[in-house]
């Protein structure tokens, strides 16, 4: 009775947080305060519980990065890149589109994609102003090329921060298991830019001639600030990366980061570097951990896992076939957070006992189809909603067809290449 | 304290519009309608929300990048479209500024303030023929007529 209880106030969670009928917060924690009316959750699994509980991890790395980007974002270094970038190319349309989703990608990868794109976006619309060209390419590219540059390190996107602490994977493995399959799906995207965009995109000599009078080292607005927090970036970079060493969590890393940020800008107000912190976002994290607490501590996560594994049996391939794909289908309908948080515990539970390298297999197929999946549609990634809510802002609206239209094509290109990858390397070279 | 007030029509050239404003120094500018009657007031403000895009609006140290010459494009913008195109959304366009020639000067303040309009248009009567409009100054030195005088 508990059992069947527990499961349908998931379900009417998960379908109120998919469908947007109430906040996402509101639905994550009502679903999380009926788990504890049901006794499924108690405050010892809810808040002390690394199986069941809140993942303090990532809330933290979340929290540390949110604070470390507020700080960088003061210092205008991502509208000086960006206009650099458009003058380098010597303002040939398609040549900027090429440099802004290659530092939307890499940015992304590093910090967060919703950041990124909040920064990028403005100054590509000023790029086309200047160059009176279409902006709507430009923007839809680059949400693009955020959701796949994200998925390539661990604090890239928010489920590869779930999956990282679920799966015990660190920042090091996703850049040498992620890293490579991301570089080439960037390489597939720019090509398929040339192809979906391109058309339209017309060079204007006198039109780049007024580009290039824009002065790039204007956006800089305090030099000291972008010296000491991009010195904390790098730091908290080689944190991640020297984690064996050092023994330090990403969240450590990335909460140290932050108050080193803090301390060194003794000018920025709380207000200023809190700006970028999402509390809504932390606070759906810690309602979505207790719903699926509940769930796992009831058994239900166990018996999927269960019946998952009888159902795999051997067919290692075949399940992290079906992983890959249904992640991608169904990140490109709901929200991945949600999504990923909940099969990060059953695929704990398929994978014990696994062979380590089909054990990848499931979690890097898991990765790669919840962030790619994002892009085929204009609601499958937070980045996707920001970029269509900054176009329509100025004067340019991105319909949902308009975007959808491309992410049919980009997506499920980005994820059979993902498919080959995770074929050849887990199963056929393995 | 109603006073003469070029008025604009709809299909009004905008940088006419804007020009006028700059060459009289005005806060605002009255637009009539088709039918003769109110049908907005531009302030000056809102002529500036046209032409500047709104991402420069919205991250002000954007504006830093531009040259001067960047202005003159800025302002070519008023020169294609009609004072309809620079006014704002129809939601906003529900209430106007607008008193009766017989207000006190408290309900003048009153309909400014709530409008956050720098000019009130006065009309005869409900939705009657425009009289003239009274500025913000003149609204003040009337409110305030000690402080105006030493001012």
């Amino acid at each position: 009775m508990q059992t069947a209880a527990v499961v349908a106030v998931f379900l009417a969670a998960y379908v109120l947080i998919a469908t947007e009928r109430i906040h996402r917060v509101a639905a994550a924690l009502g679903g999380a305060a009926l788990m504890v009316l049901l006794g499924a959750v108690d405050e010892e699994t809810a808040f002390f519980s690394t199986e069941t509980g809140v993942d303090w991890n990532v809330i933290f790395l979340l929290l540390g990065m949110m604070i470390l980007v507020s700080v960088i974002r003061q210092t205008g270094a991502f509208e000086f890149l960006a206009i650099w970038a458009a003058k380098k190319a010597r303002g040939r349309p398609l040549r900027i589109m090429v440099m802004l989703v290659l530092i939307t990608a890499i940015a992304s990868a590093l910090l967060d994609n919703v950041t990124t794109v909040l920064l990028i976006a403005p100054v590509t619309l000023l790029v086309c102003d200047r160059l009176d060209a279409p902006p709507v390419p430009f923007l839809i590219a680059e949400a693009m090329a955020s959701n796949i540059g994200g998925a390539a390190t661990l604090i890239g996107d928010p489920p590869n921060i779930i999956i990282g602490s679920r799966a015990g994977l660190s920042f090091n493995d996703f850049l040498v298991h992620m890293g490579p399959i991301v570089v080439v799906l960037l390489g597939v995207f720019l090509l398929l830019c040339k192809f979906l965009f391109a058309r339209g995109l017309e060079y204007d000599a006198a039109k780049a001639a007024a580009l290039m009078k824009l002065d790039e080292k204007e956006a800089i607005r305090d030099k000291r600030l972008l010296v000491t927090s991009g010195g904390v970036l790098a730091l908290v970079i080689i944190g991640f990366v020297t984690h064996s060493l050092t023994g330090l969590a990403p969240s450590m890393v990335a909460l140290l980061g932050a108050g080193a940020a803090v301390a060194l800008s003794p000018k920025l107000e709380p207000a200023e570097y809190l700006e970028e912190v999402e509390w809504p976002t932390l606070v759906f994290f810690a309602g979505l951990f207790v719903m699926v607490g509940g769930l796992v501590h009831v058994g239900v996560i166990g018996d999927m896992g269960k019946w998952l594994t009888s159902a795999i049996g051997s067919h290692w391939l075949a399940g992290a076939s079906a992983m890959l794909w249904v992640s991608g289908l169904l990140s490109g309908i709901v929200d991945n957070i949600p999504y990923v948080a909940t099969m990060a515990p059953l695929v704990v539970d398929l994978t014990k006992g696994a062979d380590p390298t089909q054990a990848h297999a499931m979690w890097w197929s898991l990765t790669l189809g919840a962030d790619l999946g994002g892009n085929a549609t204009a609601v499958g990634a937070s980045a996707n909603v920001v970029v269509l809510g900054i176009a329509a802002r100025n004067g340019h609206p991105i319909s949902f067809w308009r975007f959808t239209k491309y992410g049919l094509i980009v997506a499920p290109i980005t994820i059979a290449i993902a498919w080959g990858y995770v074929w050849l390397r887990y199963f056929a070279l393995a | 304290m109603a006073e003469p007030f070029p008025v604009v029509d709809l299909d009004t050239d905008a940088l006419q519009a804007a020009a006028a404003m700059a060459k009289r120094n005005l806060p605002g500018i009255v637009v009539r309608g088709e039918d003769g009657k109110p049908h907005t007031v531009i302030p000056g403000s809102q002529v500036l929300n046209f032409v500047i895009p709104q991402y420069v609006q919205d991250d002000p140290h954007l504006a830093r990048v531009y040259d001067e010459e960047a202005s003159d494009a800025f302002a070519r913008k008023l020169a294609s479209v009609t004072v309809r195109d620079v006014l704002p959304k129809k939601k906003d366009l529900e209430d106007l500024p607008v008193v009766d020639g017989d207000a006190t000067g408290i309900e003048v303040a009153a309909v400014m303030a709530r409008m956050h309009s720098p000019i009130a248009v006065v009309c005869e009567g409900e939705g009657g023929e425009i009289l003239g409009v009274i500025r913000m100054g003149k609204l003040m030195s009337h409110l305030l007529p000690e402080h105006g005088q030493e001012g």
